[in-house]
């Protein structure tokens, strides 16, 4: 049976009108658990562009001669497969490299780059990480080797530090949208309980239990929506604040954990659809406890 | 339209409500509930209405078998039947006209539909001039009768009434039973369970009697008190008769 969207609305709105106390308190706790949420998403991404380098567990960079001849790539590729130590190798080239320096470098510093100058390079991954200075001191002389790259301690730290913060992060985030699933819960009940004359009439009149039970869904899916749009609205301004940190000339840190808006809009969308969830999810369990019953 | 056949409900209490009762109502009767309080009369209302399921025997209304009914098949079974309570039951803040607009627009019944069959349906109940009220603002009666427009709006088959003049003095009651009368000239068949046995004695209908639980009278044009002696001997114990 077709649920008309002008009573649904009307509604969902009078019921979040009744409740308005429990209402906010919903939705700001659902906006607050969200923001932890989006925080530690850009978190995650600002750090995987600050060592993108040094993702997926890269231990070591082989960096080659950009004039280094197809035999001697695989001569030094073939050496370090030797090694007992070496957990896999990949080959990057001279176009990926450049791409990659984009995200690292300044613009005067990568705008003299080209794909000639630019050295190939060999990423390494160990089963041990301590391993990397043996790779460093055997082939920093090899022939056609440029230079061999272990991280830093800086980046050591930072990929540290973010997977301490996201820990946290996504910790308390899991708390307060439980709260928050049981508050949206609560609001239910109540806008349930303050309408239970409509109801028992509605039932005795043979109204569906889709019927009955839309609008207060959409009670709770809209909490979840609002908390969601307030949480994607801190995500947004501190990607801007971040931003407006991030300094061009020096590349300090800000600099390099800088991302696109895409992919901001992007963490934004998953925060809304989270928010949706725990909506649909604490209405979906408030209207099975204390409609159905 | 209504058949119940060999019917017993035992509450989880332990309290008997009904005990092997048969009945059959055939479409357009007029029948009186009767029996003290705890007689199972509430019972057999709820028994129809599929908010309770029977512990043994067979349901049928209007030729289907409700106590088989798949959950969501309930509503619609509930659209057939209107049904008319001692406390009205109206919503305190919705005017008479929305009263009676909400069973409609609950059931997904369009807005031109429910424009033209609540005016129809006040005026048959007679408060035509009092659609903008609140239900505060009316009489007893006169709520009664709002109630009674919101169970027939959608022309059920079967209405059902559940004392409905336990709290109304005896002229507004007779008023409210010349309306569930007219109701009934309709076709509609009319099940109304009480205890008020004035307005049994008067209207001499059907009346089925219940006690604990048992169906202990069915008779044709009965009274409320036992028969009285004298009585033509086809209006006399019908028990099992159908």
């Amino acid at each position: 049976m077709p649920v008309s969207f002008d009573y649904v609305a009307r509604e969902t709105a009078s019921n979040l009108w009744r409740n308005r106390l429990m209402t906010i308190a919903a939705v700001l706790t659902v906006g607050v658990s969200l923001s932890l949420v989006g925080a530690s998403l850009l978190l995650r991404q600002g750090v995987a562009h600050a060592t993108t380098q040094w993702a997926h567990g890269v231990d070591a960079i082989v960096w080659l001669n950009p004039n280094i001849s197809t035999a001697q790539t695989a001569g030094v590729e073939h050496q370090v497969k030797q090694l007992p130590y070496v957990r896999s190798i990949t080959y990057r080239s001279q176009a990926f490299d450049l791409n990659e320096s984009k995200h690292l470098l300044t613009p005067p510093e990568y705008q003299v780059l080209t794909v000639e100058t630019m050295p190939a390079s060999l990423r390494i991954q160990l089963d041990n990480p301590s391993e990397a200075l043996a790779i460093a001191r055997q082939f920093d002389k090899f022939p056609g080797v440029k230079s061999v790259a272990v991280p830093t301690k800086t980046i050591h730290n930072i990929q540290t530090v973010s997977r301490i913060l996201q820990l946290v992060f996504v910790v308390l985030a899991v708390i307060l949208l439980l709260s928050a699933s049981v508050l949206i819960i609560n609001t239910i009940r109540l806008a349930i309980f303050a309408r239970r004359r409509e109801v028992s009439v509605m039932k005795l009149v043979g109204a569906t239990n889709w019927f009955i039970r839309v609008p207060f869904m959409f009670e709770g899916v809209a909490q979840g929506l609002f908390g969601a749009l307030f949480a994607s609205l801190t995500v947004f301004s501190l990607h801007f604040l971040l931003d407006s940190f991030a300094n061009i000339k020096t590349g300090n840190i800000w600099y390099q954990m800088r991302m696109p808006t895409g992919e901001v809009i992007i963490t934004s969308l998953v925060v809304v659809l989270i928010g949706v969830v725990i909506g649909s999810f604490g209405s979906y369990l408030g209207i099975r406890r204390f409609l159905d019953a | 339209m209504i058949t119940f056949e060999n019917v017993s409900k035992t509450y989880k209490s332990g309290s008997t409500a009904l005990r092997d009762v048969s009945i059959d109502i055939d479409k357009g009767e007029f029948v009186f509930l009767v029996g003290p309080s705890g007689s199972g009369k509430t019972t057999f209302i709820r028994l129809l209405l599929r908010e309770e399921d029977p512990d043994d025997g067979r349901i049928w209304v209007a030729g289907r078998d409700i106590c088989h009914l798949s959950q969501w098949r309930i509503p619609y079974l509930r659209r057939n039947i209107g049904c008319v309570f001692q406390d009205f039951r109206l919503l305190p803040n919705k005017s008479v006209f929305e009263n009676v607009a909400f069973a409609l627009e609950v059931i997904g019944r369009p807005k031109h539909v429910i424009a033209l069959q609540v005016p129809q349906v006040l005026d048959l109940v007679g408060l035509s001039k009092k659609h903008e009220s609140l239900p505060g603002e009316l009489s007893g009666g006169e709520q009664q009768r709002v109630a009674v427009a919101r169970a027939f709006v959608n022309r059920p088959l079967v209405v059902l009434a559940d004392e409905p003049t336990g709290n109304l003095d005896p002229a507004t009651s007779q008023g409210i039973m010349r309306l569930l009368d007219r109701i009934n000239r309709t076709g509609t068949t009319v099940v109304v369970a009480t205890h008020d046995a004035g307005i049994v004695d008067q209207m001499r209908r059907r009346v089925i009697e219940l006690d604990h639980g048992t169906l202990v009278r069915d008779q044709a044009r009965g009274v409320y008190g036992m028969a009285p002696a004298g009585m033509a001997p086809e209006d006399q114990l019908q028990k099992g008769a159908h």
